[in-house]
């Protein structure tokens, strides 16, 4: 049980402390997202003169957003599921079959996470973005268009906090498989998901 | 061979493998097991580009701008104002649930917030009042079910996204049948309350309640701006004087008079009603504005949906920061932290969607099915009959956006096919799964309701019946009466 415990550790630790940076990278990102896309009304309808980038900004955001709370709520059991079977089963049965279920999604995962990475560093993730520079200099003189790979590495980054997810899940549902399941620390949800 | 992904889909569905999986894991197998893995590098580039949309930002800043009015206390003035309206009928806070449930959907796309804000509020009143818990919780269930039906509403964006459908026209399409289940449902109290003695309510619970300056003269305004408009386009509709073809001083002239006139007309009512209702009233100005900005601006052409949820999120913001002052900064984070929670469990769902939508088109699903369809009738009337028990069932035990995502890309094209507008097959649909939320086993706001009246779902489940049963009969209302959900859209020209 202890090597199980140990195991546990890191991926219990790293999900404490990463996944709450990104939850606060989130928040940023939503109001952030809300900020571009009223200067664009502004600057549509009122000056008569669209501005190219808060579009594709708000959708950088977006997709970095969705990356980063996707765990969160995965963690928090906030994936949309049947259930019904699981919970009919005996419970010793249920467990197992609750494991194998997150032995196929760490598989769906782990594939996404090696073709994230080639997607990320491939032919497409060299293109720039049509419309988004970052500024080099303090004094704004030189800019940056930001790659295309910049976006495209909210997924892989998503994947691979949901594989991080899905393992401490996995090391969970076997201490609670062997009946140790009362020594594990609840993930309480912090948030409601109130997708319907 | 790649058909067998339905089955397997279905399989790892019922097993109970988050759906965001399951419809990434069936394909992903069959691909793999038939020589298609490059074909899986396809599977995610379609979650990414899925995900990639602007249309699909309406749906984190409707979930904020909802968050938002709720936090911001809009919810006791909704409800208040519901009841100064409908409290003194007998059965007059199971009215009142359902009136507020309606209101509550101009503001907000989802159900559950519904159950949530309104259940809390509500249910605990009306057991006050004499009411069963059961009851309470069944009214507070079934009425909730209105929120993605009425504008905005997160499964309409979706659905539009995912078929290519106008999100404006959904929009539009949904006001009649959602206002249509709120008759239906409010006519159910009606003859519940005969029948069992259900009690009366007082029209103003707190009485004497102070406005703020700062709120008094800007629902002073909004209310004059309105109806001044509403006369404005009735006028112009049928004159056709202040149309845009004519000089920019004869619009303005005549939304003055518009606006003039709104003003003779209230302060000419302002006498006839009890101070207390007119203050009841005028709380429930400000956060009412919210549906009218977003339909009106939408209607208007002044912002496309993802715009208008922008605007509505920014208008949330005025109003409990600066209008209602019931926010600080230090509620925002929360708030914020919500909304993206609950949008980035949507967005991969939707990708994920995107992605399992490729494959339903390579397998030639919509075809096989279609045949199947149609060997069991020709005739559209039945088939839409056949289809709806179909969604009724998967909507008892899937919550209604996954069901859409993944049944629309297959059955939406067979009725299209046989000539049922893109837009009525959306409501059929919308209406139906909607309405699944609250059916047992599987009704996500069944369990809601159930939390927050600390009731048994089978209990809740059991009262819900004749309220599911008028739901029901209006989904085969919108069904074989078209004209019920396409005739707004169709005015407006948002459908041909």
């Amino acid at each position: 049980m202890g090597v199980l415990h140990g195991l546990l550790w890191p991926f219990q630790k790293w999900n404490d402390l990463v996944l709450p940076v990104g939850r606060w990278i989130s928040i940023a990102a939503i109001a952030l997202m809300v900020l571009a896309i009223l200067v664009q009304v502004f600057f549509r309808y009122v000056l008569n003169a669209a501005l190219p980038w808060p579009d594709e900004a708000a959708r950088f955001m977006m997709l970095w957003l969705t990356g980063l709370m996707a765990p969160i709520a995965f963690r928090q059991g906030g994936f949309v599921a049947i259930d019904m079977v699981v919970q009919a089963l005996p419970l010793k049965i249920g467990q197992i079959m609750s494991l194998g279920l997150l032995f196929i999604s760490a598989g769906v995962l782990a594939t996404a996470v090696e073709i994230g990475w080639s997607e990320v560093t491939g032919f497409g993730g060299r293109f720039n973005t049509a419309s988004l520079y970052v500024p080099l200099a303090i004094d704004f003189s030189e800019w940056l268009r930001v790659p295309r790979s910049w976006m495209m590495a909210s997924l892989f980054v998503g994947v691979v906090l949901l594989l991080i997810v899905n393992i401490e899940l996995i090391l969970r549902s076997i201490i609670s498989l062997l009946g140790h399941g009362g020594d594990l620390k609840p993930l309480t949800p912090e948030d409601e998901v109130m997708a319907e | 061979m790649l058909i067998w992904f339905l089955p397997v889909f279905l399989i790892f569905l019922i097993i109970g493998l988050p759906v965001i999986f399951g419809l990434l894991a069936a394909p992903g197998i069959l691909l793999w097991m038939s020589g298609q893995e490059k074909d899986i590098t396809l599977l995610y580039r379609n979650v990414y580009n899925g995900m990639d949309s602007f249309p699909l930002m309406a749906i984190p800043f409707f979930m904020l701008a909802g968050e938002l009015m709720n936090k911001g206390g809009i919810t006791t003035r909704l409800v208040e104002f519901s009841q100064a309206l409908m409290g003194h009928l007998r059965g007059g806070l199971a009215h009142v649930n359902i009136l507020s449930s309606m209101l509550f959907a101009g503001l907000s796309g989802s159900a559950v917030a519904d159950t949530s804000a309104l259940g809390s509020m509500l249910i605990p009143a009306m057991e006050k009042q004499g009411y069963t818990r059961r009851f309470a919780a069944a009214v507070t269930a079934a009425s909730s079910v209105i929120g993605p039906i009425i504008p905005p509403s997160g499964i309409m964006i979706i659905y539009a996204y995912v078929m290519g459908e106008s999100v404006a026209a959904l929009f539009l399409a949904g006001i009649v049948p959602g206002i249509l289940v709120g008759v239906g449902l409010i006519l159910v109290v009606r003859l519940m309350a005969d029948r069992y003695d259900l009690p009366k309510a007082e029209r103003i619970v707190r009485k004497g309640q102070p406005v703020s300056t700062r709120e008094y003269w800007v629902s002073f305004a909004l209310l004059r701006l309105n109806l001044g408009w509403l006369f404005f386009a009735i006028f112009r509709g049928a004159t056709g004087i202040g149309n845009s073809d004519t000089s920019a001083l004869i619009p303005l002239v005549t939304y003055g008079v518009g606006v003039l006139t709104a003003h003779v007309l209230l302060m000419g009512l302002r006498n006839k009603v009890h101070p207390d209702f007119r203050t009841v009233s005028k709380r429930a100005v400000v956060p009412l504005q919210t549906p009218i900005l977003i339909l009106g601006g939408i209607l208007l052409g002044v912002f496309t949906p993802t715009e208008a949820a922008a605007v509505a999120v920014l208008y949330a913001v005025i109003v409990a920061f600066f209008v209602l002052k019931t926010m600080t900064l230090s509620d925002l984070p929360k708030v914020l932290s919500r909304a993206a929670l609950t949008s980035s469990v949507v967005l991969l769902l939707v990708g994920a969607a995107m992605a399992f939508k490729t494959v339903v088109s390579l397998s030639y699903a919509p075809q096989i099915l279609a045949e199947f369809i149609l060997s069991l009738s020709e005739n559209p009337l039945i088939l839409l009959f056949l289809i709806n028990i179909l969604l009724f069932v998967v909507g008892m035990f899937l919550d209604a956006g996954p069901a859409i995502i993944i049944l629309g890309p297959i059955l939406g094209p067979i009725f299209v096919e046989m000539g049922v507008h893109p837009v009525h097959f959306a409501i059929i649909m919308s209406v139906n799964l909607t309405v699944g939320l609250a059916t047992p086993p599987m009704g996500l706001v069944l369990f809601v309701a159930s939390s927050v009246a600390q009731e048994k779902v089978e209990t809740i489940a059991k009262a819900i019946l004749p309220f599911l049963a008028v739901e029901i009969l209006v989904i085969f209302l919108i069904t074989y009466v078209p004209a019920i959900s396409m005739t707004i859209p169709r005015l407006t020209g948002f459908v041909n």
